[in-house]
């Protein structure tokens, strides 16, 4: 069952307006651990450590700057950027609409999912939207604020639902340009026997397969050893890498193994 | 700069295997603000704190613990960790390939990028190449610290991504909000359909982020005409830190502590 509803707005671009209710899609419920000190065993806190005097500093005591050079801050509310977004407007402006696989998967952060809200409204543009956006396989860019903060999304749909997306900002993503990859050379042979090893090793997208096994396995592991018992220490399992000279040989044997 | 790492180990696909390391790939703080010292505005690190000795604790003195009853632990060591499925703490091993068009983005969590280590750049390249032409991802888990990840590793302006999915127990039941079928006015939906032909455009995300610089650049401007720029005192770099990818596992940890609540 979804959880309780986190947010009411409504969707706004020309002459269409949808009010909808937001709810959380993703229930995470992993194991947690605590950092702790070692010494003493204390769970540990994050503080913030004043550079200068190595102690640390009291929430009321903490500002925000902004750094225009080298040492020099401007201090600034972040609130205050927030603000002058227009306040309780509830409403999700869509600025416009693009093809689906125009958003690159790094962008893409937390789903939310919408429900009509049908408190007080006749008609059904929630449907009528829902099914044109699926059908023109688009997506809508918008923004809207919720909770002091305005956020950056993609209106979507699946199923017969409608989603927000909400999208990280493109500044935010660290550049594959600064990462000092070089580039190799491939043969033409090398890159067609590649691509055809992945079309035989590709199946349907089915996450359901998956399931953490990990986690009961962790779960047993500490039970063992809150009980006292000695933890087998294993190895990790630490692949052979590829000679860069055999790699086209071991593209060779991986098709044959996979055919 | 050689780039910190998070993680090392190999990924591999049938028989071949590329060393590699794990980077984040986002940094929600690269146009943002600094925290700092209200009283001599020094910039604030965020660092662990012992509250029994009032004492920072350098990352070597600092061991993971698993509460089993309020204020008791049981601690473990990374090996430990690592013990639990060995077979995937060092390797990310891709089990099958997708169509990256089929993945629902709902399970899209957090993005990374691989990068080869020594003797690894061609078959790295390799595997960046093949999917870029064939638009697909590779599927693998892997456990880093406590945690396993199903993961699709994808090709991405010649880097490798690896972008942590969430299981689909973890995806909430959306039967009882779904919308109840109706009738769609046709006048409706062509006057909807109309408006999104209208709004299309090519996807320039740049743009938005652009934007709320500009934003963020405006403010500035009207605020150092109200108030000069505050100088930050030079510190003395802090010893005893560790070793660097440690302080990086850390604070990435600390990172996700953070934000999972």
């Amino acid at each position: 069952m979804a959880g309780a509803t986190i947010w009411k707005g409504s969707i706004h671009f020309g002459e269409t307006d949808v009010p909808v209710k937001l709810h959380s899609a993703v229930r995470e419920e992993r194991i947690q651990f605590h950092l702790i000190h070692k010494q003493d065993r204390v769970r540990l806190r994050q503080q913030m450590i004043c550079a200068l005097e190595k102690q640390p500093v009291p929430a009321d005591e903490q500002s925000k700057g902004f750094e225009v050079e080298d040492g020099k801050y401007i201090i600034i509310d972040p609130e205050e950027l927030e603000r002058t977004a227009p306040e309780g407007s509830r409403m999700i402006e869509v600025h416009e609409f693009v093809k689906s696989d125009q958003l690159d998967p790094v962008l893409l952060d937390r789903v939310y999912y919408l429900e009509p809200d049908l408190t007080n409204v006749q008609g059904n543009g929630y449907n009528a939207l829902a099914k044109a956006l699926k059908e023109m396989d688009v997506e809508g860019i918008c923004s809207w604020t919720m909770r002091k903060r305005s956020y950056l999304g993609a209106l979507q749909a699946w199923g017969g639902m409608l989603r927000l997306n909400t999208l990280r900002y493109a500044d935010e993503v660290v550049p594959a340009a600064s990462l000092g990859l070089h580039n190799v050379v491939l043969s033409e042979k090398e890159m067609t026997i590649g691509s055809e090893l992945i079309d035989k090793l590709t199946a349907p997208f089915e996450p359901r397969k998956f399931e953490n096994e990990h986690e009961k396995k962790l779960r047993d592991m500490i039970e063992k050893k809150a009980r006292g018992e000695n933890i087998a220490i294993l190895s990790p399992k630490r692949l052979q890498p590829t000679d860069p000279g055999q790699l086209l040989q071991a593209l060779e044997a991986s098709l044959k193994k996979a055919a | 700069m050689a780039v910190q790492g998070i993680w090392s180990g190999t990924i591999s696909f049938s028989l071949v295997a590329i060393p590699v390391r794990l980077v984040t790939a986002v940094e929600p703080g690269r146009v943002s603000f600094h925290l700092l010292h209200s009283r001599d505005y020094s910039r604030l690190a965020r660092r662990m704190f012992c509250p029994e000795e009032k004492a920072m604790v350098p990352p070597d003195e600092i061991i993971r613990g698993y509460e089993i009853m309020p204020d008791k632990y049981v601690l473990m060591t990374d090996e430990e960790l690592e013990s639990v499925s060995p077979d995937r703490s060092r390797t990310i091993e891709i089990i099958e390939f997708i169509d990256l068009g089929e993945v629902d983005p709902i399970y899209y969590d957090h993005p990374y990028y691989l990068i080869p280590s020594k003797g690894g750049e061609k078959a790295y390249q390799l595997l960046v190449e093949v999917m870029r032409r064939t638009n697909k991802a590779g599927l693998a888990k892997f456990v880093l610290a406590e945690r396993e990840y199903l993961v699709a590793v994808t090709s991405r302006d010649g880097a490798l991504t690896l972008i942590t999915l969430h299981y689909s127990d973890e995806i909430v039941p959306d039967g009882d909000i779904s919308p109840k079928k109706g009738t769609i006015e046709a006048e409706e939906e062509g006057r909807i359909r109309k408006s999104i032909e209208l709004m299309t455009e090519d996807f320039n995300p740049g743009k938005y982020a652009d934007k709320r610089r500009k934003k963020l650049m405006d403010l500035l401007a009207t605020k150092v005409k109200e108030k000069a720029p505050v100088v930050s005192p030079a510190a003395v770099e802090e010893e005893g830190e560790g070793p660097a990818d440690l302080v990086a596992a850390l604070e990435e940890s600390m990172r996700k502590v953070k934000e999972s609540k």
